[in-house]
């Protein structure tokens, strides 16, 4: 399999009046053709801002990339000049945001924005572009394509908003999508039907995705690999069926515990992780995760290093966790292993989403 | 779109109708009655009794005001005082030389601004961000006035690059139709700097914090993720949906450019109907007073309603809604 | 597979009071204040406009010249030792002028703006807060006010009514920009009103009064006063471009604004007549904005970062 993307030691941080805010503190990932990558992890935790230095979005003023290579086909990005950044701007690698009401300009036709990188990238003409525009309106499954193409905007509901954008992205045939949180700000119903689209199109042209969500169910169903990310760094990374069946991080526990279950209401508490998310204006030495796991050792304010764990599965952690002695430890601090966890609903709900009529 | 159109139209005339009360009752709240505002002062008493009765003064108050407003939809709004010519008359002559003050001035202030702005907006906090600030708190601060005063003298009396009042020069003959063009134009500059000088100020920071919001906005990061070039970017989605909100902020202004009209005319003795305003006041020529003050009021509605109409074809939001 | 309880991972360590943490916290009026006076702008036209002020004040000490005393001598003379700004076209001493002139130029500004906010909070507020007709009622009037142009207003009131005097003057300027500062204020309210803690408060049960005063006003206080202030400045040019007009302040009666009527013929033999009242006005009221803009902006982020 050849590496579409591969992101070597990445550091991006952020210049403010209180200091150096590290947002990306070494990160190395690579996304395979063909293949849908799963970024996940809360807010604050570099997943955006990963994806934003790949497509080098990031105003760099504030922003400054201290370190790394982004190679993509085999060529450093961040060694391209602007204008030929330019180029594989929408051309090659496309992006797709989170709040579909506010990421289309509400003066101008769908038309022309859908046009708009057809006609820069691909030297269609008018005619020609508008002729894709109305392949592509009714490829993400908007009704009545003709018509819609003459609309504006607000006259298009969140998520067939979110659609027009998937439509834009997809139209100069990239080799690469990212996906940034693309259905936090839509219904869960609706949810469905975007990722099914973006799975769809995924099959049918090809495409390599990256999706970025803090929300577990959304990758679920979608992506074939997940990078768990933590405090600016990767904490974990494996298969999406091997980090649900086989999680390793304390952090993932942490993430996978707090999947609301069906099965326990009325039995447990919600659960949560202790603590509050990291500062990344004062990182702490060694693993970020110290004040918040149950795992911790002394040793863990050397950074851990990578630790194979299984077939394609990552980790970045001291400590064994399926090791029995480990688990009696961590329990006398208040952890509580589960017996099973119940992932298939999450793919389930995922599949199932209703054929495109929104 | 329509039904918008048609909602503003009917506000207007509403309010014009209004107004026209407004100025009826004010004829008749001037110390000294309505007879002061009708009847020029020189005449002898006895004349005027025979005039109060045959304008029907001394009928109730609604017949008056429909004798009235019927008259002023003819264009009939009396006699000057002063020189006993039709109102209509001294207004039409005048015309003319208001409008090429206001079209040329809103013109050149309208595009200095947008410079100006863009300008500002897109070097934000550099040097000319800062220069450009500068010169607008100047604009705002300065009676504008003054600032006339002071062009005329140093520009015109020290300098003579431009002459000091006037429309055109009096003797115009012998003047090729290029020397005409000349002219005419020369003695614009002075008045449309001052005229100008205020909306400058005002529509160059309104713009800058216009464009500072919508850079900020979604779409504009959208545009640049299809890999778009930064003109193509600023053109096309930055700068077009910066320069909407500014119609209404003009619509806003409109009263204020028509009284910075009416100065300038007084400060470089324009032959329009600034100074036709100006002078009537003076004299109180009351025919002449109420006609310029209907006359501005109804502008300023027009313009309103043009302002929002406008609004209506440039904002698609508000077009199909 | 594992699950984390809820319960904390290891004892929490008991909390050092340290100085910081029992030091009285800054109460907004000290935020605030401190914000305005690290806009350097704005405190340079804070000490620029105390010392104008305070030259009005002081203006015989300053200068012990009788500032209607005319001498037919010294028409239009240029300065000189006994008069450093030299004398007018009727030979009064212009420093002395310009220096009673500001008393009048900047109590009509400052007269004018308190009488036209008691007016237009008033209005504004009480449209703003019972909205319905109350609104409905108010708004008109403003319209029919605000139909034609302030200036346009104020010549031709000042012209057809006014007697010239000062006081004739604050009405006639309070009378016609109350309007505008209704609707900003009615604008706050509106705004306001929607927020949460008044709800809030209403359902606790609070009175409308206790409404306006104990919570929507000290909120509006803040724009209120920047309104307040950049009129101040706006209603000193609204006078003097009345008084250089004619329509203002008539004699003896003298302010900025007037000079520069008596001055505007000699504008070519005897420009500083025309400069000095010009470049008092001109400064005085970029003091003012100034002020008026440092105090926008030391409330403005304060009001957002809650």
């Amino acid at each position: 399999m050849t590496r579409l993307l591969d992101v070597k030691d990445l550091r991006v941080f952020f210049r403010t009046r209180e200091g150096p805010v590290h947002a990306v503190d070494g990160v190395s990932f690579h996304v395979n053709e063909g293949e849908a990558l799963g970024i996940v992890g809360e807010s604050g935790s570099g997943k955006s801002v990963t994806s934003l230095a790949v497509m080098r979005l990031l105003p760099m003023p504030p922003a400054e990339i201290k370190d790394g290579e982004i190679l993509f086909r085999d060529k450093d990005l961040l060694d391209l000049s602007e204008s030929e950044m330019r180029k594989v701007r929408g051309g090659e690698i496309s992006m797709i945001f989170q709040d579909p009401m506010t990421s289309l300009n509400p003066v101008l036709t769908v038309e022309s924005q859908i046009t708009e990188p057809l006609r820069l990238h691909l030297g269609l003409s008018r005619a020609e572009a508008h002729d894709r525009a109305r392949e592509l309106l009714e490829a993400v499954g908007i009704p009545d394509a003709q018509r819609r193409l003459r609309g504006y905007p607000h006259q298009f509901s969140g998520g067939m908003r979110q659609r027009v954008m998937i439509a834009i992205a997809i139209s100069t045939n990239p080799k690469l999508l990212i996906a940034d949180e693309p259905t936090t700000a839509l219904d869960v119903t609706v949810q469905a039907q975007i990722l099914e689209l973006i799975q769809r199109l995924r099959r049918d042209l090809g495409t390599s995705v990256i999706l970025i969500t803090h929300d577990l169910g959304v990758v679920a169903g979608v992506t074939d690999r997940i990078n768990v990310m933590y405090a600016g760094k990767i904490a974990e990374s494996a298969p999406t069926d091997e980090l649900f069946a086989n999680p390793r991080h304390p952090y993932t526990l942490g993430l996978l515990g707090s999947v609301p279950q069906v099965e326990a209401a009325g039995t447990s508490d919600l659960q949560t992780i202790p603590g509050s998310p990291p500062d990344q204006l004062h990182p702490i030495e060694g693993c970020p995760f110290q004040p918040r796991c149950p795992f911790v050792l002394p040793k863990c304010k050397q950074y851990p290093p990578t630790v194979i764990v299984g077939p394609n599965h990552l980790s970045n952690c001291w400590v064994d966790v399926t090791d029995p002695n480990e688990l009696e430890r961590a329990a006398t601090r208040g952890f509580l292993p589960l017996r099973n966890i119940n992932t298939s609903f999450l793919r389930e709900s995922s599949a199932a989403g209703s054929t495109s009529s929104q | 779109m329509r039904r918008y159109l048609i909602r503003r139209l009917i506000q207007a005339v509403a309010m014009l109708f209004v107004m026209s009360i407004v100025f009826f009752l004010l004829i008749h709240a001037i110390p000294g009655g309505p007879d002061r505002v009708l009847f020029n002062p020189k005449l002898p008493p006895s004349v005027r009794l025979q005039l109060r009765h045959q304008f029907g003064l001394d009928q109730p108050l609604y017949v008056q005001y429909w004798n009235w407003l019927t008259q002023v939809l003819h264009g009939n709004f009396g006699y000057s005082f002063v020189d006993n010519q039709p109102v209509m008359s001294d207004v039409g002559a005048r015309v003319g030389a208001t409008v090429e003050l206001f079209v040329v001035g809103m013109l050149f202030a309208l595009v200095i601004a947008v410079l100006l702005g863009v300008l500002s907006a897109v070097r934000q906090y550099s040097i000319t961000d800062y220069i450009v600030t500068l010169v607008a708190y100047f604009g705002i601060s300065m009676p504008v006035f003054f600032f006339g005063l002071v062009l005329q003298e140093i520009f015109a009396v020290k300098l003579g690059w431009f002459p000091d009042i006037g429309r055109a020069s009096l003797d115009q003959s012998g003047f090729t139709p290029l020397q005409v063009f000349e002219d005419y134009a020369l003695h614009l500059v002075l008045p449309v700097a001052m005229f100008s000088l205020l909306f400058i100020a005002v529509w160059s920071r309104f713009l800058r914090s216009s464009m500072l919001d919508v850079v900020k906005q979604d779409y504009i990061r959208t545009a640049r993720a299809k890999g778009l070039s930064p003109r193509a970017v600023f053109f096309r989605h930055a700068l077009r949906n910066s320069l909407i909100p500014l119609i209404t902020q003009v619509a806003i202004d409109f009263g204020g450019i028509a009284a910075g009209a009416v100065i300038t005319e007084g400060i470089f003795a324009w032959p329009g109907l600034g100074r036709l305003f100006l002078s009537s006041l003076t004299d109180l020529d009351y025919p002449v007073i109420l006609a310029m003050l209907i006359f501005i009021t109804a502008s300023v509605i027009i313009a309103n309603l043009i302002a929002d109409l406008l609004y209506g074809v440039v904002d698609p939001r508000i077009r199909y809604s | 597979m594992a699950m984390i309880q809820s319960s904390p991972v290891s004892p929490p360590a008991p909390i050092e009071l340290t100085p910081e943490l029992t030091r009285k916290r800054r109460s907004q009026f000290e935020i605030i204040r401190d914000r305005f006076l690290r806009n350097k702008a704005a405190l340079v036209g804070l000490i620029v406009l105390t010392l104008m002020v305070l030259a009005a004040i002081f203006a015989p000490l300053i200068d012990p010249h009788d500032p209607n005393a005319y001498n037919i001598a010294l028409q239009t003379a240029p300065p000189s030792a006994q008069f450093p700004l030299g004398n007018d076209d009727l030979g009064r001493d212009e420093l002395a002028r310009l220096l009673y002139g500001a008393r009048t130029s900047l109590l009509i500004g400052v007269t004018s703006m308190l009488v036209m906010l008691v007016v237009g909070v008033t209005f504004g507020a009480a449209a703003g807060f019972f909205g319905g007709w109350v609104d409905a009622v108010l708004m008109r009037i403003t319209d029919a006010f605000l139909a034609i142009p302030y200036l346009i207003w104020l010549f031709t009131v000042g012209a057809i009514f006014s007697d010239g005097s000062v006081k004739s003057i604050v009405i006639l300027i309070a009378v016609f920009s109350w309007a505008n500062a209704a609707r900003i204020v009615r604008g706050e309210f509106l705004a306001l009103k929607e927020r949460e803690f008044l709800l809030a408060a209403r359902t606790l049960g609070a009175s409308d009064l206790r409404l306006i005063f104990r919570h929507i006003l000290p909120n509006a206080i803040g724009p209120i006063t920047v309104i307040a202030t950049l009129y101040v400045g706006f209603n000193i040019i609204s006078e003097s471009i009345l008084s250089f007009f004619g329509f203002g302040l008539q004699p003896p009666t003298s302010s900025w604004g007037t000079m520069l009527n008596n001055s505007d013929a000699y504008i070519t033999s005897d420009p500083l007549l025309v400069w000095a009242p010009g470049i008092a006005i001109l400064i005085t009221v970029l003091c003012v904005n100034l002020i008026g803009d440092g105090l926008r902006d030391a409330l403005d982020p304060y009001m957002t970062e809650r």
